[in-house]
């Protein structure tokens, strides 16, 4: 009888991902429509530390097929390593209009959005693109995302994105997990519960409109300043777009502790802001619900291929949403689906019993929403660099 | 300042990344200046006969293969990154005996330099060649899995004066023994996995030029070192 409600469960689970899976394809095949409207744009990017792939991330912005355009490389301080990259791109394209902004700013207490605040403040543009540093665009990225741009009431579009180049069992699990579970989480927000979901990797904003919402105040308190934007610019009457064109992560050399310190933080976000929400994400874990059977009675007639049957549609399941989204990573990669499943298990558990986070040098507890407060063991607030 | 890392392993040795990947991986951390330096194992003992089995050395016999390939490199990561790629060998004299095992890197080397030489003849020929001389690790590290590597710090008053530069820091090690003698010092990862991008570097006070680099180090004048590390956190 519970082994019955556990395959039950994980029945329910599959039947939800086949939904997501049909959501992504949707979401993909969205048809573009040609224009020529190409407003000029700032594309600032929060840097710290060295990303995979730093150079040609930072690169493939100097490259984009569009007629005006500014990049502000935002640093806080130059001392980061990634300075010296910024400085290296900028010298190797002097005729792009690149602006290096290193300054500390303590404004909030997220830490990219402290980083953008001063690049913010020197944007010349009435369009800005928040990008990441861990970003590597297709030449036709800013033309296709700005043509949303078009339409007046649009006040923020976001992207969908893929994880490309893993060489490391880390990186095969991230990129995995962001090319199943993040990108047909989001495809699934946008078309079947019509909520958006906005992914911080990729923000193009309208000035006008971001400083009606009270720019970076209102956001720079919270971790998920990019769901908390969307919902602000949602709330003040504006539409929020996410663009079928697909920005890529590149995640080459993680480490397995990497990939699940980045989505203990992701659940601790997603606890705080979904509530018991939260909850649909372990139900929706197939391979997590059909473990427990296999665990409890055993390899046994019944466990052993039912078990067994759910892993692989799964891992199908995740395999057809790779090719959807044209995910580099090998056919072979998908065996690791089930363990990559059940390690995501474990980690959703953590944000139920703790709500500090650490992000880039620094800790916070974190609450609803996502705000954060500084940790009472840190005696100064951000005194390390994120 | 130029960052700079000085002792690389490849493929061609007992690095686990291909040349290639190693120069972009460099590249696309931003440093400015890094060498090659992949191991010239000595076969005259067990271990050495090993790693020349398992193929853990350059040979006479696919050094200028090295070399070609390193220098096509050099000019890939010149125009594309802007930085500078230096051909090396490391001089790997094992032994199961820490006080008789000695590693030496040659900076900037044109032709092969047999391992079993004997010390004095391989400065000679480093001098011939105008290679920079680095002692690595010369004191005792932190990873006991590997035998130390004390010869050239034990014999260091016959040795030193042939020494470039010694390593005072080597991944994750420092040897405050260099500061206290007041040797002249860079800091290097002897990077053989990805993760020891992040480790002690070099920075060097000089213009983005060979000799220049080659008189910096030499004269000790403008170079420091640093702890280069990755943010683990992404966004």
């Amino acid at each position: 009888m519970v082994a019955l409600l556990f395959y039950s469960i994980a029945a329910f689970g599959l039947v939800l991902y086949v939904i997501q899976v049909f959501a992504v394809r949707s979401c993909v095949s969205a048809p573009g429509k040609a224009t020529d409207f190409m407003p000029p744009v700032s594309i600032l990017k929060p840097l710290k530390g060295i990303d995979d792939n730093l150079f040609d991330n930072l690169e493939s912005f100097c490259k984009q097929d569009y007629p005006e355009y500014e990049i502000v490389f935002a640093l806080r301080d130059l001392t980061d390593p990634a300075c010296k990259v910024a400085l290296k791109v900028k010298d190797k394209y002097p005729d792009q209009d690149i602006t290096i902004v290193a300054k500390w700013c303590d404004d909030g207490l997220n830490p990219k959005v402290n980083n953008l605040i001063p690049a913010y403040r020197v944007s010349k543009y009435g369009l800005v693109l928040v990008s990441d540093s861990n970003v590597l665009v297709e030449k036709d990225y800013l033309r296709e995302i700005v043509r949303h741009m078009e339409d007046p009431e649009v006040g923020l579009v976001s992207s969908l994105i893929r994880g490309i180049r893993a060489r490391t069992l880390g990186s095969v699990f991230e990129n995995l997990h962001l090319n199943s579970f993040t990108v047909g989480g989001v495809c699934f927000l946008e078309k079947v519960l019509k909520m958006p979901c906005v992914v911080g990797k990729s923000m193009l904003l309208r000035k006008k409109h971001f400083e009606e919402i009270g720019e970076w105040s209102g956001v720079k308190e919270y971790l998920a300043e990019d769901y908390i934007l969307g919902r602000k610019m949602k709330e003040a009457g504006k539409k929020v777009v996410l663009s079928n064109h697909f920005i890529n992560t590149v995640n080459e050399y993680w480490q397995v502790g990497q990939f699940t310190a980045r989505h203990t933080r992701w659940g601790k976000l997603r606890w705080r802001i979904g509530g018991p929400k939260y909850f649909a994400e372990l139900i929706g874990n197939p391979v997590l619900m059909s473990l427990i059977p296999l665990m409890v009675f055993g390899p046994t007639r019944i466990t052993l291929p039912a078990t067994f049957l759910v892993w692989s549609l799964k891992s199908l399941g995740d395999y057809s949403i790779g090719r959807t989204v044209r995910s580099d990573l090998h056919p072979l990669f998908y065996l690791f689906v089930p363990l990559k499943d059940i390690i995501i298990g474990i980690v959703w558990f953590v944000p139920i019993f703790s709500n500090k986070v650490e992000w880039r040098g620094d800790r916070y507890i974190i609450s609803k929403d996502s705000f954060l407060y500084p940790c009472p063991e840190d005696e100064t607030r951000s005194v390390a660099a994120y | 300042m130029l960052l700079c890392d000085f002792h690389i392993h490849t493929t061609y040795s007992d690095g686990s990344v291909v040349l290639k990947k190693v120069v972009d991986f460099y590249g696309q951390a931003g440093f400015d200046v890094i060498s090659i330096t992949d191991h010239v194992v000595n076969g005259d003992n067990a271990m050495g006969k090993l790693a020349h089995r398992l193929k853990y050395s350059i040979t006479p016999g696919n050094f200028d293969e090295y070399l070609e390939d390193v220098r096509a490199e050099a000019r890939r990561a010149w125009d594309k990154y802007g930085m500078l790629v230096i051909p090396g060998i490391e001089i790997t004299k094992n032994s199961f005996s820490s006080d008789k095992a000695a590693h030496l890197l040659l900076i900037d080397i044109k032709e092969f330099v047999p391992a079993c030489w004997d010390f004095e003849k391989i400065f000679l020929e480093a001098k011939k060649q105008d290679s920079l001389t680095i002692a690595c690790h010369p004191h005792q590290t932190s990873e006991k899995t590997f035998v130390d590597t004390l010869f050239l710090w034990n014999n260091r008053e016959r040795y030193s004066k042939y020494i470039d530069a010694w390593e005072i820091a080597n991944r994750d090690d420092v040897f405050n023994v260099i500061s206290l003698k007041k040797y002249p010092y860079i800091a290097n990862s002897d990077f053989h996995k990805p993760r020891h991008l992040y480790s002690w570097k070099t920075l060097l006070n000089c213009p983005k030029d060979l000799s220049l680099i080659k008189k910096c180090i030499k004269g000790n004048d403008g170079v420091s070192i640093t702890l280069f590390r990755r943010c683990q956190k992404q966004w």
